[in-house]
């Protein structure tokens, strides 16, 4: 009992400081920002020393709680990279809630709570836990999305989150209980080892493929993404900004988890359903980016993109492939994050910078901040010296290593023709002076443009000197477990 | 002099000193413009310490530098220099320090981007010619993408955004199945030994299956793959759509650079990836690449004749030399393939100073169509002659660049494709007669129209622009030995010859 | 009548299963909310039904109690706090419901009472597993006690957080608009 404590620690810890945070944002009312914001860094950056603690005391082989929690190599990663996220999310919601006089207590604690589901997913080796601690997360996510209440279509975003949310929890809840039913089993280990010994009968099949739809719902991919790019443009900027990388992270680890663990035997019957997948979504995902006009709804239909992107490395499979995956997802959170930064950083007319037209003549103004935007937008692009250009490398070198060069010549093509739109915002910014519209004035936000510049510095330096980051994706993917 | 970082100091320099100039304040514009002059020039003195140390009897890479980058897929930071982009690189380094004088005056606005943006772009060039890692050369190769764009899109002219966006979206089609290509490539070199490498030298030793027809042949596809981001880069008709407008909008230092430097790289990146990597697809792709050539010869030159735009007009011209580059680089003998790098070299220099004059009267006129000139002869004598000898270089007269290298290229070729020279030859005639009516309508028709009468000759700082290019174009054209002989054996290493 | 026997345990899942569907059908079928929270409640007994055929019988009576008992008188108080003008009152559209209502809550009762009867002995079950615990077979509500809180007990504790997680949300999203401009 006391290793399966030491092995849950961090998530105890986080969650313990989350309700602390709740009960100290309720005593003492609304005007705390700093002391609430500082306190859910501090309790991130602490969860995070445990987890490091608890690594180095723990067996990365071991199972925990009956074996259905783990702390592997994976998990760390994922974990830590939540962490990351999360504590990225509170600095950049820190200038928003201050200006809006909005509550922080609990919307920090959300944010904690959320994070706690998503560490419970990475370690997660029992379809159970990694249910409810996508519930968990999901649950939280739908609160924060509504969170910010005089925003009137931010309701709208909350409840068809929540609704097509649900729906998807369903759908994977029966693909759930469809596999146990055929195999009697819950954990990926045994799993595997049923699936390995007989041939699945029907039932298997279809809790597969409702599990890979439930999946690709989750992680916002074509022909599950209606939701994403109404949620992502209603919900507040960073909200969306979270839910653009945890939630999806979250959702890839548990994809990786599931699929490449324990469904391993069925490979053969899931792997052109998402490879298939893949391919729509990064062609839908940048095509649909194309026209849009509304920058939050480009940088969704982007992170469908990007989903596709990497659900290339999921299909490419084999350490290479989870390694890819785990490195693209590094990336694309401090690039995406990055961005978002910078749309909560303009406000035009009341609310955040919302059309392509508002980043007209930026550069000239602030050129600082547009810089770190043309950083951003390269590096969604996949354009060198930037981490994005890193990150697809290795998920194409994956690819094509397995044989799937077809997907990799969508995948670049489909960048290409992604280089159009992230280029019609550095466009905007340095090329046209904006003159006639109002240009769109930048906020003081301390703490929002903290958090651009390290994401900036980030994807330098990735870019540039991916070697380490590499290698710990790499000690990382080993231990999916059953590779 | 050591030379053991020679090579990263020409690649870097440019480079380093341009995000150094990022962080100075934007009305520095005096520091701006010196410092970036003296880091072109700086680059161009080691470029010429390269020249002074090279041995140009051995054909393997010299000066070699080798570190690892991303050891888990081989891919290190080698840099190399050979005769071929020895040559290339001194045209580079030469070019650069012109394209900051001739801009000195005419860019005013926003000039800390503009240097900056020119220096990043001549670190991409340069990385690329001297790159002997194939995926080092694609990260130079793209980094070249977005100064460029910005140099468009930001200091061009009235369509300068649809202009660089469509500059952009041609480049990057191709050069990203060029990614693709270059990891299938690692991937063939690692199933055939075990071990990952991205390493040019690596790469030559894999060979790629051949197969049947063109889906099932590895070879094919991939040689498609480079040849598509080179024949766009060049670009090859029918991809040279994006060219007069890119150039036309392009600022003059934008479009010097643009047809002096960036569209060698598709011939040299035919030269040194397609010819050794993929010989069997080279043999089969000849006839179509051949007649592509031939046909963006006459075509170009037609299209040429028929502009009222200056500009336009030598853009135009570039797509016919550029085709008589490629029919030397696919006749495939030693001699058209050192008239190929030869003209390389050439048309970067005519070219360039043929788009800087054409900038001298627009900085004055603010116009560039040929009918509002006429009779500038007796205005502007000096620049009549710097014209005239940019002309002739560019019509290949005889004891200037031009014609040593369309000769080599004619000559090398005819014993293998007499017909294809042939029709090619009637582009040299083509090419002589819209030039010189350029000349004609522009200096010699009678000086009708009021403007034109008070327009100042070349000032001191445009004459030095234009003094190196017209003093490399009689060198080469007197003493082409002088540069021939720095790529002769690396060119047969290449060829196989 | 053996091929009833032996088929016994099948058909009355299939019924309890078409009547849970039917149910969740008139959920969202029903205009009126007090139809369609009724309608829930014969799902809610159905699938009761369904944990008894199992042999689960705790769970059947905590399906009852929560869900069945509950949720339900829950969900019926809202509605009528919330909506009660919208609630049609008309006494013949009730009166033709009657006959309906009767004929439903009879076969359900004897669904559950043929069920009750059938795992209390009446028919030989199958696949009714017990846990056995040191060599005594467990009842059912130890044998739940022993998975919840054994086997299960990560996910139960995470389910808790869950819980609060929603008590949160209830009261951000109930409470009144706080803050500037807000209706305080």
């Amino acid at each position: 009992m006391r290793a399966d404590l030491i092995a849950l620690l961090p998530e105890l810890m986080l969650a313990t400081l989350a309700m602390a945070v709740l009960l100290a944002g309720l005593a003492s009312g609304k005007a705390r920002h700093g002391l609430l914001g500082a306190g859910a860094v501090l309790a991130l950056a602490a969860t995070g020393v445990t987890l490091w603690l608890a690594a180095g005391a723990t067996d990365p082989g071991a199972h925990f709680f009956s074996g259905m929690f783990v702390l592997d190599h994976f998990a760390i990663f994922f974990k830590a990279l939540f962490l990351l996220t999360a504590a990225l999310v509170v600095l950049l919601s820190h200038d928003y809630l201050k200006r809006n006089d909005y509550r922080p207590g609990e919307y920090l604690a959300l944010v904690m709570f959320a994070t706690v589901g998503m560490m419970t997913m990475a370690s997660g080796v029992n379809l159970a836990v990694i249910y409810v601690g996508l519930e968990l997360m999901a649950l939280s996510t739908y609160i924060l999305a509504g969170y910010f209440r005089r925003e009137v279509k931010s309701h709208e975003a909350a409840a068809k989150y929540f609704v097509l949310g649900a729906m998807s929890s369903g759908i994977l809840l029966y693909g759930l209980s469809l596999i146990y039913g055929a195999t009697g089993t819950l954990d990926l280990a045994t799993l595997a080892r049923v699936l390995a010994s007989a041939k699945p009968g029907p039932s298997a099949l279809v809790g597969v493929a409702l599990l890979a739809c439930g999946f690709l719902f989750k992680v916002a991919a074509v022909p599950f993404h209606v939701w994403t790019p109404d949620v992502y443009e209603g919900a507040p900027t960073p909200i969306t900004a979270f839910m653009s990388v945890g939630p999806k992270a979250a959702a890839f680890a548990m994809f990786l988890r599931v699929f490449i663990g324990g469904l391993a035997p069925l490979a053969a019957s899931w792997i052109w359903l998402v490879g298939v997948a893949a391919a729509l979504t990064m062609i839908w995902g940048n095509v649909a980016a194309l026209t849009q006009d509304n920058v939050k709804r480009m940088l969704a239909y982007s992170s469908i993109a990007h989903a596709g992107y990497a659900l290339v490395g999921l299909v490419a499979g084999g350490p290479a492939g989870v390694n890819s995956v785990l490195f693209y997802m590094l990336v694309y959170t401090v690039t995406n994050i990055g961005a978002f930064g910078f749309v909560i950083l303009l406000e035009s007319r009341g609310y955040a910078g919302e059309t392509v037209a508002d980043y007209a003549g930026l550069a000239r103004r602030h050129p600082a901040a547009a810089f770190g935007m043309l950083l951003f937008m390269l590096s969604l692009g996949g354009i060198p010296p930037t981490a994005g250009f890193m990150g697809k490398l290795y998920l194409f070198a994956a690819a094509v290593n397995a044989g799937y060069v077809w997907l990799v010549v969508v995948a670049v093509l489909m960048s290409a023709v992604s280089l159009y739109y992230y280029l019609r915002i550095v466009l905007q910014m340095y090329l046209r002076e904006g003159d006639g519209a109002e240009p769109a004035t930048l906020v003081a936000a301390p703490w929002t443009e903290r958090v651009i510049w390290a994401c900036g510095v980030a994807v330098l330096v990735i870019g540039l000197l991916p070697a380490p980051f590499l290698a710990a994706a790499r000690a990382m993917a080993g231990a999916v477990g059953l590779l | 002099m050591p030379t053991d970082f020679l090579l990263s100091a020409i690649v870097l320099t440019p480079g380093v000193v341009g995000l150094l100039l990022l962080a100075t304040p934007r009305e520095a514009v005096r520091l701006q413009r010196w410092v970036s002059l003296l880091a072109s020039v700086a680059t161009l003195v080691f470029a010429a310490v390269a020249w002074s140390r090279i041995d140009p009897a051995n054909a393997s890479f010299q000066f070699v530098e080798a570190r690892t980058w991303l050891p888990s897929l081989g891919i290190g930071y080698r840099l190399g220099m050979d005769g071929i982009s020895l040559v290339l690189v001194l045209l580079t380094a030469l070019l650069q320090p012109i394209v900051f004088i001739s801009s000195w005056r005419s860019i005013h606005d926003k000039v800390k981007g503009y240097v900056v943006a020119m220096l990043l772009l001549e670190t991409g060039v340069l990385g690329a010619f001297l790159a002997t890692d194939m995926f080092l050369f694609y990260v130079f190769w793209e980094l070249m993408l977005v100064p460029m764009y910005f140099i468009i899109g930001v200091w061009g002219g009235e369509r300068r955004i649809y202009a660089a966006v469509k500059f952009v979206l041609f480049t990057l089609a191709g050069s990203l199945l060029m990614l693709v290509a270059i990891i299938y490539l690692s991937f063939v070199f690692h199933s055939q030994t075990g071990t990952w490498s991205f390493a040019y030298e690596d790469m030559l030793r894999a060979s790629v299956p051949m197969g049947q027809g063109f889906w099932h042949s590895p070879q094919m596809l991939l040689f498609a793959a480079f040849a598509l981001a080179f024949a766009i880069k060049v670009p090859i008709f029918p991809l040279h759509t994006w060219l007069p407008d890119a150039h036309t909008e392009a600022p003059t230092g934008g479009s010097i650079i643009l047809a002096g430097v960036l569209l060698k790289l598709g011939t040299y990146g035919l030269l040194r990836f397609n010819r050794p990597l993929f010989p069997e697809a080279w043999q089969r792709a000849t006839p179509l690449f051949l007649t592509l050539a031939v046909i963006g010869i006459v075509y170009g030159a037609l299209v040429a004749w028929a502009q009222k735009d200056m500009k336009k007009l030598v853009a135009y011209s570039s797509v016919t030399h550029m085709g008589f580059i490629v029919l030397g680089l696919f006749a495939g003998t030693l001699t058209s393939t050192q008239g190929a790098l030869l003209q390389m070299v050439n048309h970067g220099l005519s070219t360039g100073a043929l788009f800087l004059l054409v900038g001298v009267v627009y900085d004055r006129r603010h116009t560039r169509m040929i009918e509002d000139f006429g009779g500038l002869a007796a205005v502007m004598p000096l620049y009549t002659g710097a014209f005239l000898i940019a002309t002739l270089s560019s019509i290949g007269l005889p004891g200037l660049n031009g014609f040593v290298g369309e000769f080599l290229i004619l000559t090398g070729a005819f014993p293998r494709h007499p017909a294809v020279v042939a029709v090619a030859a009637t582009g040299v005639v083509l090419g002589a007669v819209y030039m010189l009516s350029l000349v004609r309508r522009v200096f010699w028709n009678p000086l009708a129209i009021e403007a034109n009468r008070s327009l100042p000759d070349l000032t001191w700082r445009e004459v030095l622009a234009f003094a190196p290019l017209a003093f490399f174009m009689v060198w080469i054209g007197v003493h082409p030995g002088t540069f021939l002989s720095l790529s002769e054996a690396a060119v047969r290493r290449l060829i196989g010859g | 009548m053996t091929w009833f026997l032996v088929h016994f345990a099948e058909i009355v899942f299939y019924s309890l299963a078409a009547v849970a569907l039917a149910g969740a059908v008139g959920v969202i079928a029903f205009r009126s909310p007090v139809h369609a929270a009724l309608s829930l409640l014969g799902t809610f007994l159905a699938v009761a039904g369904v944990f008894v055929l199992m042999q689960a019988e705790f769970l059947a009576a905590v399906q009852v109690l929560v869900y069945a008992g509950g949720v339900m008188v829950l969900f019926l108080f809202v509605i009528m706090l919330v909506k009660a003008r919208d609630i049609p009152d008309e006494p013949q559209y009730v009166r033709r419901l009657v006959p309906a209502a009767v004929g439903l809550g009879a076969l359900l009762a004897a669904l559950v009472g043929v069920g009750i009867w059938a795992a209390s002995g009446g028919l030989p079950a199958d696949g009714a597993a017990l846990r056995m615990v040191a060599g005594a077979p467990l009842g059912n509500t130890e044998a739940v006690g022993w998975s919840l809180y054994r086997d299960y007990l990560l996910p139960f504790e995470v389910v808790s957080i869950v819980l609060l997680v929603a008590m949160i949300g209830a009261i951000v999203m109930g409470r009144k608009e706080s803050g500037r401009g807000g209706a305080a």
